[in-house]
């Protein structure tokens, strides 16, 4: 045998699975080396500057661009009526509506599109976009959701009032978008009705935003001679975005390149298209010189991917020893004046019925009806899949008011209606069947870690205690998510099935080029993708290259959201070196005279079995691929490309503990200690993970403690700059204490499920039940999010507690 | 969002004569810091501009108003505006009540009710301080008005008072509007108007 120090110096080398290599794309991004769509600048260029409606919903009585077509470097102004000759002044959205591509006749949301301003810079750009008339006739304006039903509700969408649907079955009014159902209703409610402990809350996942630092933008160049369009943009999803891009224009879509390049964030933001692309679109297709458009803060916050939104009814029916019989739970879910929800054609409420979490929960039945108001369209999965958040929000939150009925301690009510570790795979009462778990032991080694018994004697001690200035909260949350979508016969857009690619190109010195459909907005993809073929491969991470968004370079892929990346493309990759490898196995058999069968693998190299001396390493093997000697009939060239249909998706999970002290006389809320537990199977790069979960956390943190757009009655935005939009950073962020489990997928090829989610979903309602824990023994069951000190105080006021 | 105002200012003068002056949009309008009559469309329809600083936004108002009742047995007076800010981000829209009720043969007060509708821009930024902001501009608004309407008073009074013994007491006299006098009571506004601007750019500019 090779002595062991040699082996671990080659596998070191090769930097694979299980290694914290620092991530490769760092080097270019900390010098300031980063390319991002507002650093493309094509010649001739124009800018492009929307004209937004200050009202929510009101009529366009007339457009005058006169004054704005005066001002030197405007080049022009398009309307709606511009756009109609190539209809393109609507477009279809990926929940099955149409979006007005710049207002028609009408604005149903504040900030709408209505005009766009062409100019040879964008100064003049935006002088001009001031200088654009338009005169509106006000309209009433629908705001909260549970008056969009109403009898007598004006209608926002006038264009399909007579619609009997809009993708997703029926509707029942003219601002109704869908209702959708899992589960079996009439078993659910027999559970309610034999059931001595039930348990009911009002609970609202407020509407929020995912405000990445880059804010959406794109060039668009179009080439009039070749009839080529080229599309610089912010984008999660290039590929499908093509497509929608030759759905909508007509050019052939070997005709069209869109390119990804460097993403400030996504978090969801940057999947849906929006009206500003399409324009700038239009505007180089007729203008025949490149156009670019770039969003404000302000503009992005209000126009484009809000998420949540959902007015959540959750109820649990169970027996006196806390077993849960049923769950009911309900959401009325505003979409705003668009049905533009990113969602799969068969999911309109997403991942929804993934709400019975980590527990086993007989009867189970969950209703999502979806409404318009006159509010920014969208509906985006803001750090999550579809809807997973709120699901897991309501589940989550529910345990504990259970608890709390049944005067229990939350650990102990979770423990009790766990899915049990030798259950998997476990078919949920909804349809899920959940691929591996081990919720048990995750939740004891949290507990243990921060000494949970302690904990709650503090605290006992410290609600005893009539002179304590602050209450003390105690969080849990064992969650489980659905992640990696997903499967063709589950998951489509617009029809295309939810799989992932990965093309390899192994050089002929040991060189690798890897193209995916995925695509990275911060997730250090470009190691961990590496990290996985050094594996596979036995060639260096260091020497692979990896690349993606560019549809002219990558096979076809649905993108980077829904914590998709690992475990499709991730899968894709493993199956695409993996036919390399056996090729490359051919090859060294043929090299070393012997059958395959007598061949082993060892880090780097084939090996002969029983004479270690015989070996090929890869690196030969790239060589020899390139030459002549190759078995009969071999082509040349080490190249694979595999296109990954999961069979199911994953469902990584975790436990978190948090701890929170709040002052009662002024409403903040410090965070003493949040402990997470991961187990999102197979870890490749550890330190990723880890950031990864660190910026889940932090967004989690952000959501829970201060995140809303609220607007006014008449549906003005009340907070849609940084000035109130609550962003984090190193001042307000806790110290966040991570831990892992290890349970792999059983049906990845790497035991992957992937990661960067998991502390958004589990991390809110922890850090939720933390708050309303503190308040717990006053007899509170729920607080709505955010928990803002302001907040947080009234109810500390409304309880007497900041009075001596 | 909607600010609902209410206020009721105090005036030396007599119903009539406030009466009078409230009639007179151009100078009402005049009254108000940052506004102005730019046209007179006919008797009950005029353009106007609102000049306003909220917080981080400059916002000049462009608009319509309509007196859409006018009812000199109660001295009641009803208008509506309607108005964009010249870059189209914001919207605004007034709807104002004013009744003029006598105290004594000398002196009066002024009552109004007004709702501001505010859209977009001004909303966003402004709704914080919509409420101080409104409570300050009317302050103003009640002290011109009340310095305006003693000074035509006191016009009108100076121009009677030559002609007193001659004339016959006719009752009728005193209610018909004088066309002269409102024009000199219009520029006067004017003046103190251009003043009270170049007093507060000025001021702000140096």
């Amino acid at each position: 045998m090779g002595d062991l120090s040699e082996l671990q110096e080659r596998e070191q080398k090769l930097q694979g699975m299980g290694t914290s290599m620092l991530r490769k794309e760092d080097a270019r991004f900390i010098r300031g080396q980063g390319s991002y769509v507002d650093d493309i600048k094509l010649p001739g260029m124009l800018f492009g500057a929307l004209v937004r409606s200050p009202y929510a919903h009101a009529r366009i009585r007339s457009i005058d661009k006169s004054l704005a077509l005066a001002v030197p470097g405007v080049v022009a102004v398009l309307t709606a009526d511009d756009l109609k000759p190539v209809n393109l002044h609507w477009m279809p959205t990926l929940g099955g509506d149409v979006q007005a591509v710049l207002a028609d006749k009408k604005v149903c949301f504040q900030l709408q599109e209505v005009a766009m301003v062409l100019a040879t810079d964008r100064y003049a750009a935006a002088d001009g976009a001031a200088l654009v008339e338009v005169d509106y006739e006000e309209l009433p304006a629908i705001v909260d959701p549970k008056q969009s039903m109403a009898a007598d509700a004006p209608v926002i969408r006038e264009d399909i009032a007579d619609k009997k649907e809009v993708g997703h079955g029926p509707r029942t009014h003219p601002n109704h978008i869908f209702t959708w159902e899992a589960g079996d209703k009439a078993a659910a409610d027999a559970a309610f009705a034999s059931a001595p402990v039930t348990v009911r809350e009002e609970i609202l996942n407020p509407r929020v935003h995912p405000c990445p630092l880059e804010t959406c933008g794109c060039v668009a160049s179009f080439n009039k001679a070749t009839g080529y369009l080229t599309v610089y943009m912010t984008t999660q999803a290039p590929h499908i975005v093509r497509t929608v891009l030759a759905m909508l224009s007509g050019i052939a879509e070997s005709k069209i390149r869109v390119v990804g390049g460097d993403i400030g964030g996504g978090f969801g933001n940057k999947v849906p298209v929006y009206p500003g692309y399409v324009v700038a679109i239009v505007a180089s297709i007729v203008t025949g010189v490149p156009v670019k458009w770039i969003e404000s803060r302000i503009d992005n916050i209000s126009t484009t991917g809000f998420a949540r939104d959902y007015h959540c009814v959750g109820e649990l029916a169970a027996d006196t020893d806390g077993r849960i019989k049923g769950l009911r739970f309900t959401a009325l879910a505003d979409h705003g004046a668009f049905n533009s929800h990113v969602s799969a054609t068969k999911l309109p409420a997403g991942l929804f019925s993934i709400c019975t979490g980590s527990y086993a929960i007989p009867n189970a039945y969950c209703r999502v009806d979806a409404v318009y108001t006159n509010k920014a369209p969208g509906g985006v999965a803001y750090r999550c899949s579809l809807r997973v958040t709120e699901a897991i929000y309501l589940i989550e939150r529910m345990m504990d008011v259970l608890a709390r009925k049944l005067n229990m301690d939350p650990a102990e009510v979770r423990r009790r209606n766990f899915v049990q570790a030798e259950q998997f795979p476990y078919q949920t009462s909804l349809g899920w069947t959940l691929d591996s778990g081990a919720y048990d032991a995750a939740l004891d080694k949290v507990l243990k870690a921060v000494d949970y018994e302690g904990l709650r004697r503090e605290q006992a001690q410290r609600r005893a205690d009539p002179d304590a200035t602050s209450l003390m909260g105690i969080g849990l949350s064992t969650f489980t998510e659905i992640v990696g979508a997903g499967p063709t016969k589950v998951c489509d857009i617009l029809g295309i099935g939810l799989f992932d690619s990965c093309e390899i190109r192994v050089h002929p010195t040991g060189g690798v080029i890897a193209r995916l459909g995925t695509m990275t907005q911060g997730q250090g993809h470009s190691t961990t993708y590496a990290q996985i073929i050094a594996t596979e491969l036995g060639l260096p991470a260091s020497d692979i290259v990896v690349e993606e968004g560019d549809t002219d370079k990558a096979p076809y892929g649905a993108g980077t959201w829904g914590s998709r990346s690992t475990p499709v493309s991730g899968a894709a990759t493993a199956t695409a070196a993996r036919k390399i490898k056996d090729k490359a196995k051919k090859i060294a058999a043929h090299l070393l005279e012997v059958a395959e069968g007598d061949l082993e693998w060892e880090i780097d190299r084939f090996k002969v079995r029983g004479n270690p001396a015989q070996a090929k390493t890869m690196k030969e093997i790239c060589m020899v691929a390139h030459t002549g000697n190759l078995p009969d009939g071999m082509e040349q060239g080490l190249n694979a490309v595999s296109y990954y249909d999961p069979p199911n998706l994953t469902f990584p999970f975790g436990a978190y503990v948090c701890v929170v002290d709040i002052d009662k006389f002024t409403g903040e809320v410090k965070v003493r200690r949040f402990y997470a537990l991961d187990d999102c199977g197979t870890r490749i790069n550890p330190m990723i993970i880890e950031g990864q979960i660190h910026g889940g956390l932090t967004e989690a943190f952000a959501v829970a403690m201060g995140q809303q757009i609220p607007f006014d009655e008449n549906g003005n935005h009340l907070g849609n700059s940084l000035m109130d939009y609550f962003l984090p950073t190193t001042v307000e962020t806790p110290h966040w204490e991570t831990d892992h489990t290890v349970t792999p997928c059983p049906h990845h090829p790497l035991g992957a499920k992937g990661v960067a989610e998991s502390p958004h979903v589990g991390g809110i309602p922890c850090l939720s039940n933390a708050v309303i824990d503190a308040f717990a023994h006053l007899g509170v069951t729920h607080m709505d999010m955010p928990h803002s000190a302001w907040r947080v105080w009234t109810k500390c006021h409304e309880l007497g507690l900041d009075k001596h | 969002m909607k600010v609902p105002l209410q206020k009721t200012f105090e005036l030396p003068v007599p119903a009539s004569a406030a009466w009078a002056f409230l009639q007179d949009i151009e100078a009402v309008a005049g009254c108000m810091p940052g506004a102005a009559i730019t046209q007179r469309v006919d008797d009950s329809h005029y353009k106007g501009t609102v000049s306003v600083k909220l917080g981080p936004a400059n916002l000049a108002f462009r608009g319509d108003i309509e007196v859409s009742s006018l009812d000199p047995a109660t001295r009641s007076l009803r208008m509506v505006g309607k108005g964009t800010d010249t870059t189209g981000s914001s919207g605004a829209s007034m709807d104002l009540s004013a009744r003029v009720e006598e105290v004594d043969a000398s002196s009066c007060r002024l009552l109004g009710t007004s709702e501001i509708s505010m859209s977009g821009k001004a909303a966003t930024f402004g709704a914080r301080m919509m409420g101080p902001l409104s409570e300050q501009l009317l302050q103003q608004f009640g002290a011109n008005f009340e310095t305006r309407l003693k000074a035509r008073y006191a016009a009108q009074a100076a121009a009677d008072a030559p002609q007193a013994p001659t004339a016959s007491p006719a009752p009728s006299a005193p209610a018909q509007p004088d066309p002269p006098a409102q024009l000199d009571g219009l520029a006067l506004a004017w003046a103190l108007l251009k003043n009270w601007l170049r007093s507060l750019f000025g001021a702000r500019k140096a």
